[in-house]
């Protein structure tokens, strides 16, 4: 009994440091974001909201969260439809190469992503000389780019649901005289839900946060929020970029709330 | 056998249906992978800055260099730490998450993922307050006289391993949480009953079961670490060597693209084959 108790309280202090481990470095940010100094350095000489009001006079990170949720928002928008489409080719229908097809949707997430950068980098650079309209000169370069990252997150979410989905329903929809369609608009699809908001969600954050394919593909003025965040913090070690980290923690954080109470994301991630 | 009209049409359907996904990858990845690999084989030129040819030079000076030597190695100890770290922390967690029957199995996951859907740089940023010499942790254990002066973390191999580490130990654990939870425990309690020690039912049931998603998540994670950009450069420091950074550099700084090129493709080859031999050996080893 004793020794059960003690492999249980061991376990469980592990199971602790863990979650420290894991929740460090959210929390070292967002501590710093309310020291009243010029540097990092612990202990502050006091506390102060100022910071906060600093990182609404950065242009460069306001501008880069707006180009940021534009560019998350439209290529989730496109990486979730195309998946969705393809997750129902994929689950439903039977077809030579379709393991081939699934398998060549989700290689984006086996090549590393500063090599997808510097593919289209090159890519996009030779569409200019030939044709004269740059994709980098516009979001279309960068929204192409990262739907490289929210097609497979889609493919892999949603045809993992989908295939836990009884298909017997839908046919048992169609049975009772239901037209392929609207079985799929009034059965099908809302038992996708799950897969389809999870999708939406992971594409939307793989998305916002990514450096590594977008480093190459930004322009000077026109960068995303990682990046404006990644060359702030080159010059400047104060905590205005501790402040900005800890605005964009709770703007995630209410969005995982209001998230989990459409879907409960243990079941779905 | 004959195609019926009926297969025809789902044919068609199931086409219809797949191009728009297929089309985008075609377009994004394939095309531009292949406009790379042709580069890769073109010549550096000081003025023109690349011209036409068939040469396997920039392949060569990669082995050749024994700076790039360092960076591979660099990327690959890096990698290698990092994913092994994260498995064996992420293992108990993940196996915690899958079993508890806590009524805030929900927060815990979502506690779980939070940390990445804030961002490498943010993380980064947090570990560098911790790290710095004037940082909290280094403050704290001064204060705590467990140590005399500050200990060299920032811009050490161990600041990039632990950030790397960090940065990835949230997908392993949802990938290791997954089939956790899909485990049929009362095979091991079974092995256990017939006589098994705790090791044995470990060991010869409950790992074999767990395996493909011990890989799948490996895998997974590995490359993330192989192509880390944000955290070797913030921790490591600017001069921090892997191939990410490396590669930034020749493309955007030094507009060697021709090099550029060689390098991403030697980055992606010793991404497929590491994964390849590291599946390999674990899965050897368990069944």
């Amino acid at each position: 009994m004793a020794r059960a108790l003690t492999s249980r309280l061991l376990f469980g202090s592990l199971i602790v440091l863990l979650y420290l481990f894991l929740l460090l470095p959210v929390l070292g940010i967002t501590y710093v974001s309310f020291f009243n100094s010029q540097f990092l350095s612990f202990p502050p000489p006091g506390y102060t909201l100022r910071w906060f009001a600093n990182v609404f006079e950065q242009e460069a990170l306001i501008s880069g969260f707006i180009t940021s949720a534009e560019v998350a928002v439209l290529a989730s928008l496109i990486g979730v439809v195309s998946g969705v489409l393809a997750s129902l080719a994929l689950v439903h229908f039977e077809f030579p190469g379709r393991e081939a097809i699934k398998s060549f949707l989700l290689a984006p997430l086996l090549v590393p992503g500063i090599v997808i950068g510097t593919a289209l980098y090159v890519f996009y650079i030779q569409i200019a000389q030939s044709t004269g309209w740059n994709p980098t000169r516009s979001l279309v370069g960068l929204v192409i780019a990262h739907v490289m990252l929210t097609i497979p997150w889609s493919v892999r979410l949603i045809a993992a649901s989908m295939g836990m989905l009884d298909r017997s329903v839908e046919e048992a929809a169609r049975n009772l005289g239901a037209g392929a369609l609207k079985a799929f608009l009034l059965v099908t699809l809302p038992r996708m839900r799950a897969g389809i908001v999870a999708a939406a969600l992971f594409s939307f954050v793989i998305s916002f946060e990514n450096l590594e394919v977008s480093v190459l593909l930004v322009q000077p003025g026109a960068t995303t929020l990682p990046i404006a965040m990644l060359q702030y913090i080159e010059w400047n070690m104060d905590p205005t970029l501790a402040a900005a980290s800890t605005v964009q923690i709770l703007v995630i954080g209410a969005l995982l709330l209001i998230s989990d109470r459409f879907v409960k994301l243990s079941q779905v991630v | 056998m004959a195609l019926s009209a009926t297969d025809l049409k789902r044919g068609g359907a199931a086409s219809a249906l797949l191009l728009p996904a297929t089309l985008l990858v075609v377009v994004a990845l394939v095309a531009p992978m292949l406009t790379l690999l042709r580069y890769s084989f073109n010549a550096y030129d000081p003025i023109m800055l690349m011209r036409e040819t068939f040469t396997l030079e920039n392949y060569a000076r990669f082995f050749a260099e024994p700076y790039y030597h360092e960076v591979i190695l660099t990327t690959l100890a890096v990698a290698f730490g990092a994913s092994f770290g994260a498995l064996l922390l992420g293992f108990p967690l993940a196996y915690f998450l899958a079993r508890t029957k806590s009524r805030y199995k929900s927060l815990l996951v979502v506690l779980v993922v939070f940390p990445l859907l804030v961002g490498n740089v943010v993380r980064a940023a947090g570990w560098i307050a911790l790290f710095g010499s004037q940082g909290i942790l280094n403050v704290t254990l001064i204060k705590l006289g467990l140590i005399e002066s500050p200990l060299e973390i920032m811009y050490t191999d161990w600041a990039v391993i632990i950030g790397t580490l960090s940065v990835v130990m949230p997908f392993m654990v949802l990938s290791l949480q997954s089939v956790i939870e899909n485990v049929d425990f009362s095979v091991v309690d079974a092995a256990l009953n017939l006589g098994a020690s705790r090791f044995q039912a470990f060991r010869l049931v409950f790992l074999p079961l767990v395996m493909p998603g011990v890989t799948a998540g490996f895998a997974l994670i590995f490359i993330l670490c192989m192509n880390a950009y944000a955290t070797p450069y913030l921790l490591g420091g600017p001069g921090y060597k892997m191939m990410a950074p490396a590669l930034y550099e020749q493309i955007s700084v030094i507009s060697n693209w021709p090099f550029g090129s060689a390098l991403a493709f030697i980055l992606m080859a010793t991404t497929v084959l590491a994964t390849l031999v590291v599946t390999r050996v674990v899965r050897g080893k368990t069944v």
